[in-house]
């Protein structure tokens, strides 16, 4: 079971702050899965620019979308955002 | 001459005499705006080891290139004086209305020197300048003043830029508010006005600030304002969730300072978050002058009515540093330092030194008498603490010298978590290196906005940056940020316009208003002059470099202790050495007479 996190703009498009997810190997997959879940609107909120976290760490300084994810792992998923 | 009218204000406060003075193109290109101007100023007319409170000391109000033009959010000013807090430059930039409104006035620049014998403000209406009587609204919070100033003036779109009670008192950390709520915060700027008896500068304008070709800019300024309006986090998350936005984000990455950077997240940050705040209190977006982005928030509480803010750093300041969750007493203590003109930043911090003392015994109940514990979590603690801060009453006397200062006093200066005496703010370096050093080479002390690593290390822009990569590429972009934030700040415009511009965007913006034909390498020269320019002033104030261009020893020494960056420590003196290489700068830190040279600054040795 992998803990998926929701933020900002996200969270009014899926109506959700968490769901949890079974039997994906790494964040492609988990997309994908999420894309069909919660349809184009979600999918295009991040399909260009996001920000994905795998337990706090970028999957940017990461494995990018071939990031494996375990068991137990939590993923946060925030739309760009940006601040100061 | 087109962006300025070359002219600038000078008000001696000790002879109430008012003068005016010219400057042509060769000093723009030189200098560009802002902080430019006002360091060589600084450098040329004081000696930076006057005391910030002396009358030698002056207090520089100066407008940017773009400032008052059409470019996008081009309405921003600056503040820049030695500080009363550091004991070196202090430049604060603050937005909403006010910079504008000095330039439509036909006013670049105000040189305040010497000091008044009684309290007066400055009231400018276009030509007509005048330094008034200030005694019925000395004492007064920042919303009356501009109130009665406003009705004085007899014009509802008069700007006015004042200090509250906390600047007054000169507190070392106070701030210069304009529009209620927009703040040219850091460094003490506001100690230094009071220290001058100027309670406020009021202006009314109604020149229009000319480019060369007005069509051409037009079209460069939609250009940038449309690309602005395109950016993700420009056009969408900054307008619907203001920079609170982060609280969720920095918690998540393990670099929410928490509890006075003892931890890296906060277990009640999403209690606080923009998220929660744009459900809760949210009633509109305010922009400031010629702004597409909106980050501004209004908001609705029950104890204080309509407020604006906190941004990010101030709930923060106010909040997860002080182990506080309850969102409601964190707006009303941001509307308080705002009505008293403090630095939320400096409040939070020096607040949560106290606690820190406290926690370790350093401080006891019995210094505090009948006053509220200073334990983590405790609310009571802003409410009561942050007005006594103002009005250097009971304890407020000693909080109101800031964290150093107190975590000095009561034997514990590793307590204080800062850099050159400032507050550090709401980024725990741990979890982004680069930006820890930024904070410790930073000429105003601890602060994150004048070169925001924070962006490339953790945001991913321009590009992502690993956090804990500390090769020689991280301290370049460094220096990059650091010298492109001293063209946008001496631009007029705001920072957070990098989210969707690039240094080509404000070469582009420069040119079309001057008429020139710089490149961007060029206009960066500017930046990197004025950094140097700063820098060469805390030198000549007395700068020990390798023993204050530092980090907190907590963030150095101590591993994180949890989350997603546990282990990690700042590696600075793997950093420091090669960040001053790359500057051309000595290993010591000092600045080589060829630099110095290269880049025009012998007058000011």
């Amino acid at each position: 079971m992998v803990r998926v996190k929701f933020f900002a703009t996200l969270r009014d498009i899926t109506g959700l702050r968490e769901i949890e997810v079974k039997g994906v190997g790494n964040i492609r997959e988990l997309l994908n899965i999420l894309y069909e879940k919660f349809g184009d609107k979600f999918k295009r909120e991040i399909e260009e620019k996001n920000m994905i976290l795998v337990n706090g760490h970028n999957i940017l300084d990461l494995e990018g979308y071939d990031t494996k994810i375990d068991e137990g792992d939590e993923v946060a998923i925030f739309p760009p955002v940006g601040g100061g | 001459m087109y962006g300025y009218w070359g002219k600038i204000l000078r008000v001696n406060l000790s002879t109430g005499d008012i003068s005016v003075e010219e400057f042509g193109e060769d000093f723009v290109k030189k200098w560009l705006g802002t902080r430019g101007f006002g360091i060589h100023y600084l450098l040329k007319e004081m000696d930076p080891k006057a005391d910030a409170f002396s009358e030698e000391n002056k207090l520089i109000f100066s407008t940017g290139a773009l400032t008052g033009t059409t470019a996008p959010t081009g309405g921003r000013y600056m503040v820049i004086t030695k500080s009363p807090l550091t004991g070196y430059i202090a430049m604060a930039n603050s937005g909403g209305f006010f910079g504008a409104e000095l330039k439509k006035a036909g006013w670049d620049m105000i040189i305040f020197e010497g000091k008044s014998d009684k309290p007066v403000y400055l009231r400018i209406e276009d030509e007509k300048v005048e330094l008034k009587d200030a005694s019925h609204v000395w004492g007064k919070r920042v919303g009356e003043t501009e109130k009665i100033l406003t009705e004085e003036f007899g014009d509802k779109h008069v700007q006015i830029a004042s200090i509250g009670p906390a600047g007054e008192n000169l507190v070392r950390f106070s701030a210069i508010m304009n529009n209620g709520h927009r703040a040219a915060a850091r460094g003490g700027v506001g100690a230094v006005m009071g220290s001058k008896k100027l309670k406020a500068v009021v202006v009314r304008g109604h020149k229009r600030v000319e480019v060369i070709d007005r069509r051409k800019f037009t079209s460069v300024m939609r250009e940038k304002t449309d690309k602005l309006k395109n950016d993700p986090v420009a056009g969408q998350g900054l307008p619907a969730y203001g920079t609170a936005i982060l609280v969720n984000i920095i918690n998540q990455n393990g670099l929410y300072p928490t509890r006075n950077f003892r931890y890296g997240q906060f277990e009640y940050a999403e209690e606080q978050s923009g998220e929660a705040m744009a459900k809760k209190y949210l009633k509109r977006n305010k922009p400031c002058f010629a702004c597409p982005i909106g980050c501004g928030r209004v908001n609705d509480t029950e104890t204080v009515g309509e407020t604006e803010g906190p941004e990010y750093e101030s709930t923060w300041a106010l909040g997860a540093n002080l182990g506080i969750n309850d969102l409601a007493s964190i707006i009303e203590a941001n509307h308080l330092c705002d009505e008293y003109g403090l630095d939320t930043i400096s409040t939070g911090g020096t607040l949560a030194t106290a606690m820190e003392l406290y926690d370790r015994g350093f401080l006891k109940q019995e210094d505090l008498g009948d006053a509220p514990p200073f334990r983590w979590g405790n609310t009571e603690v802003l409410h009561y603490y942050i007005p006594k801060i103002a009005k250097r009453e009971g304890f407020g006397e000693i909080l109101a010298e800031g964290g150093y200062r107190l975590a000095e006093k009561y034997g514990c200066v590793d307590c204080f978590m800062g850099v050159k005496k400032q507050e550090l703010p709401a980024y725990d370096p741990r979890g982004a290196e680069g930006h820890g050093l930024g904070y410790a080479t930073d000429n105003r002390g601890g602060d994150h906005i004048k070169a925001y690593l924070i962006s490339p290390e953790i945001l991913g822009y321009p590009f992502k940056m690993d956090p804990h990569d500390i090769s020689d590429e991280k301290v370049k972009m460094l220096i990059l940020f650091q010298d492109l934030t001293a063209v946008i700040d001496a631009a007029g415009m705001c920072v957070f316009t990098t989210f969707g511009l690039g240094g080509d965007d404000y070469r582009d913006l420069l040119n079309a208003a001057f008429g020139y034909n710089l490149t961007t390498e060029e206009w960066l020269k500017i930046g990197e002059r004025i950094w140097n320019a700063e820098r060469l002033f805390n030198l000549k104030a007395g700068l020990d470099p390798l023993k204050e261009d530092t980090l907190p020893k907590r963030l150095t020494d101590e591993p994180m202790p949890a989350g997603p960056n546990k282990g990690h420590v700042v590696r600075l003196k793997e950093m420091l050495p090669r960040y001053y290489a790359l500057r051309g700068w000595n290993p010591d830190g000092t600045m080589p007479e060829e630099k110095i040279k290269e880049l025009g600054l012998e007058e000011y040795l």
